[in-house]
């Protein structure tokens, strides 16, 4: 059997490992995706008090550490039985839309822009943001910095700190915003709709034009029909904050919406024996292996999940571009993974315009941002919906508030059997009968990249990439070939 | 010319926080000198590009795992000295790497401190994956010498 190793060589940003099995016709017989696993995390937090959840927990990842940060402080709310008030909970919200803003933009620039603006063909050297500036011209380098320094200025502004926000406590926040800050906060929201509609239009032009591009998203290389997951509001809108966990099946049809409470009563996980990491599944559907369709219980929660659960967005300029999406695509719900980095730009649209209507809420700048917890604390679970997916958070506690237990159900590992098949699928269409295509390493990362897996949760990188080896090894071992990225 | 020092890493995952462990130590020798900022931070890529925004001269202190040094070898290495990847595939999987980043930042007139003016100082290390805020002896007993490293750098 020949067997085909994509691995890392270093840890410098979290690594992903990738092994390709040939059968003996020298076809694909199956891929095993392994994701390193952080060990400990619950037995770091065992004895801790409770309150520090929102800060420790912010740490776990060096990409979403606002989303933690939320999950955490929705789960302490819980665990104290506590109730925010309208301001806090907005404020809350606030920041999160500033920080949804500054992820999606990061995301779509640096990582989905380059496969999309520069074509999966282009040169290597030219497929990165250096590339998409220069091809889109200088102005779009200068609007993706401006964007990400007004996400982070509002982050500061509510969460006290860039990146890292510390003012979520049991009830609320530690303080609130005055009516300067507020004013500021606002006309940066309002840049952001602009910048939101630049990037639709953007995406519009280069890629929705271009048939190529278009045949690549609407194409069956990328496709798996499976369920989809994703907060929604009362009115079934696209929700990142709060909501009820709604679940559609591969017909679009809802099979179950439940609160977040309730998740262990939907959700089991699956383990194999190739990998630490667990695979999440739909409880009462059933683990039947990494296979499509309505009998499997795989289910994706991203960008493209949330639009699919959802009966649309809450904004009406997002609202537009969601009915566009499905009109395109050819109705609800899309398949292809690729269209998750056109529902990504749809939610930044969304999210700016949430970001603005919460800015000009009459309840923004009360100082009724916190409730003082009095009943004892037992146990809570919080679920916010983190860019790359749906994100639980649930702690147990004695009596005193002091953490006995910790279960996290984190956004990539939603996804982790449906990019497991997304690799099988674009590696089975890319070997033959033992040839390797040159484009497999290409087109292997672009199936994971469009979910932005956060493969280690590593805090930062130097120098920053993912390094990736494939090793294409003859049925006796010795390799044949060896392709290497980003490895010295 | 002020010097901006920066550890870099995650506090709880490790032998990843001896960056932090080491700008403490900085700040302490450091806190009547005007010419010297010290910072801790959980960042790479555009966000750190983001952060040495207005800086002339920058050190970051770092954990560094190659495999092929011993846990706690101190390394000072030049920007350039870091593999040069930033062309090919996608960058990393969420951003870019500092280098590429730089080079934006740098294209957009934002003012950064040259690539000479960009010191590393690794350390080599192994217990990353494991949550802690404990270091492992070898990379504990590193921390004297790294201080050394960046208080010469910064006497020199």
């Amino acid at each position: 059997m020949q067997r085909i190793t994509i691995d890392p060589i270093t840890r410098l940003e979290g690594h992903g490992k990738i092994e390709i099995f040939l059968n003996e016709e020298g076809n694909v017989a199956n891929t095993y995706f392994q994701i390193p696993e952080l060990r400990g995390f619950e037995r770091f937090c065992v004895g801790r008090p409770v309150e520090e959840m929102p800060l420790l927990t912010n740490r776990i990842c060096g990409v979403c550490p606002e989303a933690h940060h939320m999950a955490a402080a929705k789960a302490v709310d819980a665990v104290y039985h506590v109730e925010v008030p309208p301001t806090g909970k907005k404020l809350r919200e606030l920041l999160y839309m500033a920080f949804y803003a500054t992820d999606h933009t990061t995301h779509f620039y640096a990582l989905g822009g380059p496969d999309f603006i520069m074509g999966p063909d282009a040169p290597v050297a030219e497929r990165n943001i250096l590339g998409v500036i220069h091809k889109v011209g200088l102005e779009i380098g200068g609007k993706v910095i401006q964007m990400r320094k007004y996400g982070h200025t509002v982050v500061e502004i509510i969460g006290g700190r860039k990146v890292h926000p510390c003012t979520s406590i049991p009830g609320g926040l530690t303080k609130g915003i005055t009516e300067e800050q507020r004013v500021e906060i606002e006309k940066m929201g309002r840049w952001a709709i602009e910048f939101a509609q630049f990037s639709l239009k953007a995406f519009n032009d280069i890629v929705l034009s271009n048939k190529t591009y278009l045949d690549l998203i609407v194409g069956d290389i990328y496709t798996h029909k499976t369920y989809y997951m994703g907060l929604v509001d009362a009115n079934n809108k696209v929700n990142f904050y709060d909501g009820k966990v709604r679940v559609v099946g591969p017909d679009g049809k809802e099979y179950v919406k439940y609160e977040p409470k309730d998740y262990a009563a939907n959700i089991a996980e699956h383990v194999e024996p190739w990998t630490y990491l667990k695979f999440p599944y739909l409880k009462n559907v059933g683990w039947k292996g990494f296979v499509d369709g309505p009998d499997s219980g795989v289910y994706m929660a991203t960008p493209l999940s949330r639009l699919n659960t959802s009966d649309g967005m809450a904004t009406p300029l997002a609202q537009a571009e969601y009915e566009k999406f499905y009109a395109t695509l050819g109705g609800k719900p899309v398949h292809q993974r690729l269209a998750i980095h056109w529902a990504r730009l749809i939610e930044l649209l969304y999210a700016a315009e949430h970001w603005v209507e919460l800015a000009t809420d009459p309840e923004i700048t009360s100082p009724n941002f916190h409730a003082i917890p009095t009943a004892t604390p037992t146990e809570g679970v919080g679920i916010v919906e983190a860019p790359r997916g749906t994100l639980t958070h649930h702690y147990w506690t004695d009596e005193r508030g002091v953490v006995t237990k910790v279960n996290l159900i984190v956004g990539t590992t939603n996804n982790y059997a449906p990019i497991t098949m997304s690799i099988k699928k674009a590696a089975d269409s890319l070997i033959k009968k033992g040839n390797v295509n040159e484009g497999l390493l290409n087109m292997v990362e672009m199936a994971f990249r469009a979910y932005d897996p956060c493969f280690g949760c590593a805090t930062h990188s130097l120098p920053g990439q993912m390094p990736l080896e494939i090793i294409v090894r003859n049925p006796d071992g010795e390799p044949l070939e060896v392709l290497k990225q980003f490895c010295e | 010319m002020k010097t901006l020092v920066i550890g870099l890493g995650n506090p709880i995952l490790g032998d990843d926080g001896v960056g932090w462990h080491v700008a403490d130590e900085i700040a302490k020798y450091t806190a009547d000198s005007p010419n010297v900022e010290v910072d801790c931070v959980s960042l790479g890529g555009l966000s750190l590009m983001e952060r040495l925004t207005g800086s002339n001269r920058v050190i970051l202190i770092d954990a560094i795992f190659t495999g092929r040094k011993p846990n706690g070898t101190v390394r000072q290495i030049s920007l350039e000295d870091l593999p040069d990847l930033t062309s090919g595939h996608s960058a990393s999987v969420h951003d870019t790497s500092l280098r590429n980043a730089l080079s934006i930042g740098r294209s957009m007139d934002i003012p950064l401190p040259e690539d000479k003016d960009i010191i590393v100082v690794a350390i080599e290390t192994e217990n990353v994956y494991d949550f802690s805020q404990e270091l492992s002896p070898a990379v504990a007993a590193a921390v004297p010498q790294t201080v050394k490293v960046v208080m010469d750098l910064l006497d020199g």
